[in-house]
């Protein structure tokens, strides 16, 4: 696992589901469907990407296909230079 | 005027069987589609035993079968008990017992998360549950069976639902509303927003949630359709449904709004087919008003308040009153409601003194389930006393000044503070505990919560916020965690929440 990965599962599980333990995170399961995060959940998530990866998120890019697994996540990480 | 609340599903489908009534993704629904699965659920429940008045509990994100489910519920004659879908296991058993449900039906999601549920018959997508005394019926047993129209025979003033709401005593209080309640209410509805067949609404608020059923209610009496959009976690998404899918209609509460302006491309999107927009579930702030009215166009902006108590809603601002003179206050009573401003006793006050918004009209609840010393609190022979504080202009336009309960209102939902108070004093970490509401840009509200450890030195916030997050819903537990030596009191010795607001 690398450590962006680390770092995000860090974040997800100190903010979303510390203490549920029925909850596990599959890098290719959805966030939202399994109940992890909600809206303010994702803005949450932005605000630590930005701040975290020194990045810049637009209103535009948030977008499944950006955010909704780890996976994508960091796949939009490498389109802003961070890998 | 429809006498009971599923003849709304009834009639459209006698009117317009073949018309889309739901669209939710890529799928479609007709009314006849919808009539025929809710009759299925319907003989579901009454060949299982279930009969007129039992209660049926819904844990369930909206979709065609949550609303099958609410439809086929009332048609047994019986109860629907809707809950949020996210609730935890101890929520849904506290929600069986104090409603007496015999029987729950679940979405995919609940599923997963309430495998440990105790009732008597769940209905479910999965059929992987740990106990060994439930009878548990999948959709695929629904779907096989044969249409029979239901058989109870009820009536306009029967019970139709039981909507929670936190109280000021801790626990959630079961709202009763009859069929009558909810007939009228939706028809008040109708009229002032001017609902027709061509109507078109974005639902991205939940069913369980009055506010979000009067979406469905309202369009399933006039025969217009409901776009079901659970994604509103990416507000993106849901603008370009607005768009790929034409609708006319938008409702959202403070935080919906604040999101779409702040962090989405609504500002940049022009939605041609959208007619209005609604807002309840709490005060917006004037400021994020405006910028709401600068970016949805010609369409009308109704600004609404209601209670759940009153099946829904009570007043609405004329949106022309809103542009030319009115921003702040929350209109005027809809069809078929009045209201006063009253003092404790009952007597009503002059415009611009400031006493207890109260209400009355057909739309206000039967009272509480099972609580007779909370009804009485609240229905007084003036009317239904909202707990709200506010006054009259000189032309009767409602403004509101505050709270009488001390409430929080988070993201539309109010919740006891005493709840979450009560989630963390089970866990045996604290000595003492307070919960009061601090302001949130997105949710309007959230928890702040100050706490006294009962042992300093073995204290451990994570265990405690462990503790909490297994007992209360996301939305409930606390976002911010303050740890004293001693709790500010007052000379009584009660906790000053004054003090920790500051």
């Amino acid at each position: 696992m690398s450590d962006i990965q680390t770092t995000i599962i860090d974040f997800i599980k100190e903010n979303f589901i510390m203490g549920r333990s029925d909850t596990k995170i599959d890098a290719e399961e959805s966030l939202i469907e399994s109940g992890i995060m909600d809206s303010t959940g994702v803005l949450e998530l932005v605000e630590f990407l930005e701040s975290t990866f020194n990045i810049q998120v637009e209103d535009e890019e948030l977008v499944p296909e950006n955010l909704e697994t780890i996976k994508n996540i960091i796949e939009f990480l490498k389109t802003k230079g961070v890998s | 005027m429809a006498e009971l609340v599923h003849h709304f599903l009834e009639t459209s489908a006698g009117k317009a069987a073949g018309k889309t009534a739901l669209l939710n993704g890529e799928n479609t629904s007709t009314y006849q589609e919808i009539e025929s699965l809710a009759d299925k659920v319907s003989s579901l429940l009454l060949d299982s035993g279930l009969s007129k008045g039992d209660r049926v509990l819904m844990i369930m994100e909206n979709s065609l079968e949550s609303v099958a489910s609410y439809y086929g519920i009332l048609k047994a004659g019986c109860v629907c008990v809707e809950v949020p879908d996210k609730s935890t296991l101890s929520e849904a058993a506290y929600f069986i017992e104090n409603s007496g449900a015999r029987m729950c039906i679940l979405s995919k999601g609940s599923a997963r998360r309430l495998s440990d549920i105790d009732i008597e018959f769940v209905l479910s997508p999965e059929a992987s549950f740990s106990r060994k005394n439930l009878t548990v019926y999948t959709w695929d047993d629904v779907y096989g069976r044969n249409d029979e129209p239901g058989r109870a025979q009820i009536k306009e003033d029967d019970l139709a639902a039981i909507v929670y709401t936190s109280g000021s005593t801790g626990r959630p209080k079961g709202v009763m509303l009859s069929h009558k309640n909810l007939c009228t209410n939706t028809a008040s509805i109708v009229s002032y927003l001017g609902l027709t067949e061509s109507d078109r609404i974005m639902a991205v608020l939940p069913f369980y949630y009055v506010y979000g059923k009067t979406l469905l209610n309202t369009h399933f009496m006039v025969g217009g359709s409901v776009v079901i959009n659970n994604r509103f976690a990416f507000p993106n998404s849901v603008i370009k449904d607005m768009v790929d899918k034409e609708v006319t209609g938008f409702a959202g509460v403070p935080s919906t709004f604040a999101i779409l302006l702040n962090r989405s491309i609504f500002a940049k999107t022009r939605i041609k087919t959208l007619r209005y927009v609604t807002q309840a579930g709490g005060a917006m702030a004037p400021a994020l008003t405006r910028r709401l009215l600068e970016h949805i166009g010609s369409a009308s902006l109704y600004i609404m308040y209601g209670a759940t108590e009153a099946s829904a809603r009570l007043t609405y601002l004329p949106p022309q009153r809103l542009i030319n003179d009115k921003l702040g206050s929350i209109g005027i009573p809809i069809p078929n409601v009045e209201i006063s401003i009253r003092d404790n006793e009952g007597n009503q006050l002059a415009p611009f003194e400031v006493g207890n918004i109260c209400a009355t009209g057909d739309n206000i609840m039967q009272g509480y389930w099972q609580d007779k010393d909370e009804t009485d609190k609240v229905l007084k022979p003036w009317g239904l006393v909202t707990g709200d504080l506010g006054h009259v202009d000189e032309e009767g336009f409602i403004y509101l000044t505050g709270r009488k309960k001390e409430m929080l209102k988070i993201g539309g939902e109010r919740v006891s503070p005493k709840e979450i108070e009560d989630a963390i004093t089970d866990s045996q970490m604290v000595h003492e505990v307070a919960v009061v509401g601090r302001a949130d840009e997105f949710l309007s509200e959230v928890p702040d919560a100050f706490i006294v450890p009962l042992d300093d030195k073995s204290f451990e916030l994570d265990s405690l916020k462990s503790f909490v997050k297994q007992k209360l819903s996301v939305h409930k537990q606390p976002k911010y965690w303050n740890i004293l030596k001693s709790l500010p009191k007052k000379p009584s010795g009660k906790i000053d929440k004054g003090v920790l607001k500051q």
